[in-house]
């Protein structure tokens, strides 16, 4: 068992660690290469935020990739393109609620990493438990006793979660424990520069991850004044105070979606997930080129752009109005990316 | 009769949209459990009501999605919750059905979306559960769509990912499990249900053109076939210009 993995349940460790972070409001801006740099350590465990590929911090896993962190422990909730790491050595072994992109289906670099034994499988979970063991962790319980996993072969194949009885009704329930993930990098709508930072559509589990990960990166698309987080807080989801790096990188999420902004780049996604990441050898190929080979995030885009032959961020802004309109934001999103180019209204006279 | 064309999966989407009552409450996934879920909304169930694992409750179908998770999926949503929130109303009794998919069933409903072959030496690595496992253990009632092939149906599947009837009668209450089970199953052959004593898969009806004795031959284990079996009900027109008019106009789906 790898060391990040002892230390995914250390509910004192955790407290501790926590201890020692600031309160104050302090300035906690700097670029991605510097906050990967500092704060994601070989071995360290990192967990999956938003939902993989909707609001996924991939500019920030793509960075990872660059600065060639090993051993990683991925916590997929659902997991995603970021298994691509295993092909150079980033990600060592992984506790698993799912791995793929639905209905297209299962991610190259996982399953062969899996079906070869080099990509250690710790635990497997359902995506319910393991988003207990995480809202536990922000909760400041122990664990908590549910009814998933029951009965199937999930118990057998998970050393972490106990089968044990209801002291009131003595019905079998399962006991999931408070997890404490090292690392946890979010990609957000919008920061402030003390990391309080506010997204649109599904939480998913990010205010329990932020509480319960030791160490925690925001990207976003824009940083805000703290004056603007403060006169509307509720779409809120993560407090400064656990924050410790805020990094502005709009179009962190691309090729994923973030909702309200941009669509995903679905036939890029598909290309990738099916057919160059087929083979161990085309994956590193692709990722020597796309990854390795680009200095940051847009160079990667600019490179994507002028394969596919068209302004792929904009095509993506375009499919995201599609489904968009002004009552889905309340307030609407003029200035959301900082211009005023998001011409909605527009669009979605005309789309459907 | 008339001569009414259409594809096998828009006959999956009409057999599944015709199992839910108006209403309900479904915890959905993308693809053709939403598809049919959307052609239920538009068709008898106007105040059936979608759940995403994602979070997202009763959103207004308008584009169909790629993700349980995206601005598709969530569209005007009155509320989006968290992951452990939506778990937490199913088991609470908000959740009437949940469509689920994967690898494999087995006679007693059990379903693998973990891995083919062993689990610590498997020959395809597959998604793992995701919401499945927590979806039937807290749904009330469960249908399973996908294909029908004898190794998609073998007497026991290589690893429960989503409990079914476990090992058979009692098997759910024993373990602790809240939800009713598994309730039906989907395939592009027919439409099975689950014997309530011995809690084997049995035969509801086989789809035009297929025969139950052709589905036995597709199944990996013997399926009750009472004698009271009949054709799957083709889609109607009505049924038909929905789906291709307003749920999957660019036949995403339904191909």
């Amino acid at each position: 068992m790898s060391h990040a993995n002892d230390r995914l349940f250390d509910h004192k460790l955790a407290r501790e660690w926590k201890l020692k972070k600031s309160r104050a409001e302090k300035d906690k801006r700097m670029t991605l290469q510097e906050a990967i740099a500092t704060l994601v350590e070989d071995g360290d465990s990192i967990v999956e935020t938003g939902f993989a590929y909707v609001r996924g911090p991939m500019a920030a896993y793509w960075e990872i990739g660059r600065q060639r962190k090993k051993n990683l422990v991925g916590i997929f909730t659902p997991g995603g393109m970021n298994t691509a790491w295993h092909e150079f050595g980033g990600l060592e072994g992984a506790h698993v609620a799912y791995v793929g992109v639905e209905m297209r289906g299962l991610i190259s670099p996982f399953r062969r990493g899996v079906e070869a034994g080099t990509l250690k499988v710790y635990s497997e979970w359902s995506h319910g438990a393991l988003s207990l063991a995480l809202r536990a962790a922000e909760q400041g319980v122990n664990y908590v006793a549910c009814k998933s996993m029951l009965g199937t072969d999930l118990m057998r194949t998970n050393p972490y979660v106990k089968e044990a009885r209801d002291p009131w009704t003595g019905e079998p329930v399962c006991l999931v424990p408070a997890m404490y993930p090292d690392v946890a990098i979010f990609h957000v709508h919008h920061a402030d520069k003390y990391g309080n930072s506010r997204i649109w559509g599904p939480s998913v589990n990010d205010t329990a991850i932020a509480i319960a990960a030791r160490k925690v990166i925001v990207t976003c698309e824009r940083i805000v004044s703290t004056e603007d987080i403060r006169s509307n807080p509720y779409q809120v989801i993560i407090p400064h105070y656990c924050v410790d790096a805020v990094c502005e990188v709009p179009y962190g999420a691309y090729p994923g979606d973030m909702p309200g902004m941009y669509y995903f780049d679905r036939r890029l996604q598909e290309r990738v997930v099916r057919v160059e990441w087929k083979t161990r050898e085309s994956t590193k190929e692709w990722y020597e080129k796309y990854i390795l080979g680009t200095k940051d995030h847009y160079e990667m885009i600019q490179l994507i752009a002028e394969e596919e032959g068209m302004n792929v961020l904009e095509y993506m802004k375009r499919l995201e109005q599609l489904s968009c309109d002004a009552s889905y934001f309340g307030l609407g999103y003029w200035g959301v990316g900082g211009e005023r180019d998001w011409r909605y209204e527009e669009v979605a006279k005309r789309a459907i | 009769m008339s001569d009414i064309q259409y594809t096998p999966r828009e006959l999956l989407a009409c057999v599944a949209a015709r199992l839910i009552k108006d209403g309900e409450s479904v915890f959905v996934g993308t693809g053709l459990p939403l598809v049919g879920a959307l052609l239920a909304k538009k068709m008898h169930a106007p105040n059936m009501m979608a759940i995403y694992e994602c979070g997202a409750v009763d959103p207004e179908p308008r584009v169909l999605p790629w993700s349980v998770s995206c601005s598709w999926t969530t569209y005007k949503a009155p509320i989006i919750l968290s992951m452990s929130s939506v778990f937490g109303h199913s088991r609470a009794g908000y959740a009437d059905v949940g469509f689920l998919g994967g690898a494999q069933i087995d006679m007693y409903g059990n379903i693998n979306a973990t891995c083919i072959g062993d689990y610590y030496h498997p020959k395809v690595r597959l998604t793992g559960s995701g919401g499945a496992n927590d979806i039937a253990s807290l749904c009330e009632r469960v249908i399973f769509m996908g294909l029908h092939l004898p190794e998609r149906l073998p007497e026991r599947v290589d690893y429960i990912t989503t409990p079914g009837y476990l090992d058979g009668p009692g098997a759910r209450e024993r373990a602790g499990l809240v939800g009713g089970g598994p309730w039906r199953v989907i395939t592009h052959l027919g439409v099975m249900g689950f014997d309530e004593e011995t809690c084997r898969m049995k035969l509801i009806s086989y789809h035009p053109g297929v025969t139950p004795e052709v589905i036995q031959q597709f199944t990996g284990f013997e399926l009750i076939i009472p004698d009271d079996v009949t054709e799957t009900p083709k889609p109607t027109e009505e049924e038909l210009r929905i789906l291709r008019e307003e749920v999957d106009p660019n036949q995403l789906f339904c191909f």
